[in-house]
């Protein structure tokens, strides 16, 4: 893992110090609250229906147990006793008082965190890959580059009020499991005819109102090019994208608008202009920030246990990943709980859960963007303890990538965005499919609930969206079948019209028994979905109706 | 608006210029397109930019291609609803000046100047980044390194305490078997440099008697004996058995973390480590970079006989447990004499891999994390 050194330490300890002033000046009348609230959010404060919420970074979803145990405390003492895993693999806290978050960010600069740039028009965390340095497909670690945007991005001058938000993925394995086609800039890592790896580029996806798929514009990006090429993208964009209308700010539409050819080709010209300039990185950076992270090398590995509890070996088979290094496992730890709320933990589980990342997981946890948590790194022959561990904290459900493992925004019970509720529905539609036996049966898919058409839950995505929408006062929500997220990323399209919160269960349990009585061999439910089309599904949505 | 001494001599030149009458000002909106300004812009000695919003951060990138792209080297000055926090972020673009709308917050204006000392992006104030810094002080220890090897300790002493850490330098001393050499060295400089004793409360008495003859006998007179936190001390080790338990956890609550206390304004730190002593300490440099700081150890190559020359040519007085088989001296709870070889260092944590405490535990993360235990 990354460590801080004096100067990154510096940085954030400095910012602290001009937040600090910032609430001052709020409360003595010097920052307006039209000013003060572009300052805040920069640093991860939103007011929300009840509350400010205080947004975490977790750069590129990796932490420490000791992290862990701050986050346990933050949400202890400054909270209500839980935090709020995210999408983009942050964490939320929404009861915090104002101004106590300085304090609180005293104590996460003393684990090395930060809230910097979790929200507002500027560049936000970089995420990548959760299996980073684990997957048996990496191609190379995405993680460095990933903390050298992080670093590049934090606090820039030029690009700190862009039009809108700016988020930016890397994905270093031969499957995306970072979601680059909906991210503003996708980083995928690929190898030359040489062997050398560099960068495709993907720009302008994003999700929301207006969900776009991000077209290539590079095939082969030289590493140490990286930033250059990062600001010449981002120097058009804060030129040129639009400020009238925030619905149609972010870069998606400045891409389409231009068409991918002119944008390229004025990006190209910028990149051309200061390629060779102070932003090219020393290749004594690049091993400095590479050697900070790797893959764990063992010597006696241990066979998977074949014994046990059948509960156990339930679990295995479901949450659990294989590891790049013979007698390693990754192990999903599901936040998903039937008829809990989808990524939130309570301080106590925090605390154990920093326990057992530091007992069997080699000291490090990532957060996965399906709102779970992920020990990249356990030896074999922990497993069994590791299960035992997890199932007396109530946080080994065996559902990771089936129906109930559902990814759900915080929605009306939260959010002052949305339109509808999402957390109930997400939680009526998990025990639903529980009780009928469904998430088993149907298998790998993925279902995501948003609140409102921002899409924080990545409905547009999933292979079956829940979009909870507002109409004269009544909540209705509207169904989508096909989307993906990966490699094959797709928008899922609208199915018809939409559906009294109460009927969503049932439907979704009839578009999972549709896909079981149409599948064919070993298909999976989206293969099913492309192979037969939408109409069966649909049918099966309305037929009560 | 901006502190006078950020006036760079073109922006006092366009100010002479404009005050006597001469030179043209163009005033541009934050939104201007830097591709069709080249022509208006080129008999200017002051541009302005206005921000219609401090929002709106084209003029961001407005500045920086004014500078970089069409190479303008005039006064350029901000204007418009700009608010104190964005500062820095103007001037680190290239602006010389700003006059925001409201007028009445110089002193949030100086003060949001001066907030970051350090930035990771390049810009036209040229101001060196941290990847710089970073590889540029890897040049220095390196120089340093390569200078030090023509010197013997005691220059080496004499140039890190009076010249290239002059007052941001102390001496960490175990008051251990060779311990009198380091301290005789410095006593010879500045018996004044401060000199840390980590009390453990678990030393042996011989080592607190020890303690008190050298810093008599050596006129040392800034002796800082550092304890753990009592607080920490009671929470986490409240049975007095944390050694048994967890000695790595022992070193960080009695050692680690009152060091670090105690290294708050200071750069570099003294030490006596050799590379004999084996272990991780068999490549160590003179001077090097660890997590909390820069370590000095002048005594890196010397070998024990050299040691023992320089006792018997000061004629410096024994740790009183010497002449009992211990060679290396640490807590009494973890100490054993070192018989049998293995090293001067056998003794420490008998029976256990650890070898060093982890006061001078290193900058980096492995590339490859070790094994779990």
């Amino acid at each position: 893992m990354y460590r801080y050194d004096e100067y990154d330490a510096t940085l954030v300890r400095e910012r602290i110090g001009e937040f600090r002033d910032q609430i001052e000046r709020r409360l003595d009348g010097r920052l307006s609250e039209d000013e003060f609230k572009p300052l805040r959010l920069m640093n991860g404060v939103y007011l929300q229906l009840h509350a400010y919420m205080l947004r975490v970074a977790i750069p590129y979803g990796t932490l420490n147990s000791a992290q862990v145990r701050t986050l346990a405390r933050i949400a202890r003492h400054y909270d209500r006793g839980y935090g709020h895993f995210t999408t983009r693999t942050n964490i939320q806290f929404n009861w915090p008082a104002l101004t106590d978050v300085p304090a609180i960010l005293e104590e996460l600069a003393a684990v090395e965190m930060h809230a910097i740039q979790t929200s507002g028009n500027c560049i936000r965390n970089t995420t990548a890959d959760p299996y980073s340095g684990a997957a048996a497909d990496e191609i190379e670690d995405g993680r460095p580059w990933a903390e050298i945007i992080r670093q590049w991005s934090s606090l820039h001058p030029e690009f700190t009020f862009l039009p809108r938000k700016f988020k930016i993925a890397v994905n270093g394995a031969a499957e995306d499991r970072a979601g680059l086609r909906v991210h503003d800039i996708g980083l995928q890592i690929v190898r030359d005819a040489l062997g050398q790896t560099g960068f495709e580029v993907w720009v302008g996806g994003g999700q929301g109102r207006t969900p776009r798929l991000a077209v290539k514009t590079r095939d082969f990006l030289e590493p140490r090019d990286l930033l250059s090429y990062l600001t010449a993208v981002l120097r058009v964009y804060n030129q040129h994208g639009r400020r009238d209308n925030m619905y149609k700010a972010r870069i998606k539409i400045l891409v389409e608008a231009l068409g991918a050819e002119a944008f390229i080709a004025e990006v190209e010209e910028e990149f051309e202009a200061i390629r060779d300039s102070e932003l090219r990185l020393p290749d004594a950076e690049i091993a400095r920030i590479r050697s900070f992270f790797g893959t764990p090398s063992i010597h006696n590995p241990a066979p998977l246990p074949e014994a046990g509890e059948p509960g156990f070996r339930h679990w295995l088979k479901r949450n659990r990943r294989a590891h790049r290094v013979d007698g390693l496992s990754s192990i999903v730890i599901s936040l998903k709980p039937i008829g809990g709320t989808p990524g939130d933990a309570t301080d106590e589980q925090l605390d154990i859960i920093a326990d057992l990342t530091a007992r069997y997981g080699l000291d490090e946890i990532r957060v996965t963007p399906e709102q779970n948590l992920l020990l990249p790194h356990v030896h074999n022959e922990d497993l069994h303890p590791l299960w035992l561990a997890l199932k007396s904290a109530g946080l080994a459900t065996p559902n990771a990538g089936l129906a109930t493992d559902i990814v759900s925004c915080p929605g009306m019970d939260y959010c002052s965005l949305a339109t509808a509720r999402s957390i109930p529905i997400a939680q009526a539609i998990a025990k639903r499919l529980e009780v009928a036996g469904l998430s088993e049966a149907a298998g790998d898919v993925t279902i995501k609930v948003d609140g409102c058409i921002n899409a924080c839950g990545h409905h547009h995505v999933a292979n079956i969206g829940v979009l909870g929408l507002d109409k004269r006062g009544e909540e209705y929500y509207q169904i989508t079948l096909g989307g993906a997220f990966g490699k094959d990323a797709a928008i899922g399209g609208i199915v018809g019209k939409g559906l009294a919160g109460d009927d969503v269960p049932d439907a979704i349990a009839r578009i999972l028994e549709t896909y079981l009585q149409l599948r064919r061999g070993s298909e999976t439910f989206i293969d099913t979905l492309r192979r037969t089309g939408a109409d069966a599904f649909k049918e099966a949505i309305y037929v009560a109706q | 608006m901006l502190r006078s001494d950020f006036a760079p001599e073109t922006d006092r030149n366009a100010m002479a210029q404009l005050a006597s009458g001469g030179g043209v000002v163009v005033e541009l909106p934050g939104d201007a397109d830097w591709r069709a300004v080249g022509e208006q812009i080129r008999s200017a000695v002051q541009v302005d930019i206005r921000f219609a919003s401090f929002k709106d951060g084209r003029g961001f990138t407005l500045a920086t291609q004014l500078r970089t792209r069409l190479h303008y080297q005039g006064r350029l000055r901000a204007t418009g609803d700009l608010i104190p926090d964005q500062a820095r972020y103007l001037k680190r673009v290239g602006f010389d000046a700003i006059t925001p709308d409201r007028s009445d917050l110089a002193a949030d204006w100086a003060k949001a100047e001066q907030r970051f000392s350090v930035v990771y992006q390049p810009a036209s104030d040229a101001i060196a980044t941290i990847t710089e810094l970073r590889n540029r002080e890897g040049d220095d220890l390196e120089r340093l390194n390569a200078r030090y090897r023509q010197s013997d300790a005691l220059e080496i002493l004499r140039d890190a305490i009076e010249t290239t850490w002059r007052g941001r330098i102390a001496l960490l001393s175990s008051f251990g078997t060779e311990a009198a050499v380091s301290l005789h060295l410095i006593s010879r400089i500045d018996p004044a440099t401060p000199v840390f004793f980590l009390d453990t409360g678990r030393h042996f008495a011989q080592t607190e008697q020890y303690l008190r003859t050298l810093t008599e006998r050596l006129n040392l007179t800034n002796l800082r004996v550092l304890k753990p936190d009592a607080a920490e001390a009671r929470e986490e080790d409240g049975d007095g058995y944390l050694w048994q338990r967890d000695a790595d956890a022992c070193c960080a609550l009695r050692k680690v973390r009152p060091l670090a206390r105690a290294l708050d304004g200071f750069d570099a730190l003294v030490t006596g480590r050799k590379r004999f002593h084996g272990g991780a300490r068999t490549e160590l440099p003179v001077v090097e970079r660890v997590a909390d700081g820069l370590r000095v150890n002048p005594l890196a190559n010397w070998s024990a006989e050299q040691i023992q020359a320089y006792f018997q040519t000061h004629d410096l007085p024994r740790h009183p447990l010497a002449d009992m088989g211990y060679s290396s001296i640490g807590c009494w709870t973890c100490t054993a004499p070192a018989y049998g070889g293995g090293g001067l260092r056998a003794g420490r944590w008998p029976g256990q891999d650890k070898t060093e405490c982890g006061i001078h535990a290193p900058a980096q993360g492995a590339a490859v994390r070790p094994e779990r235990k």
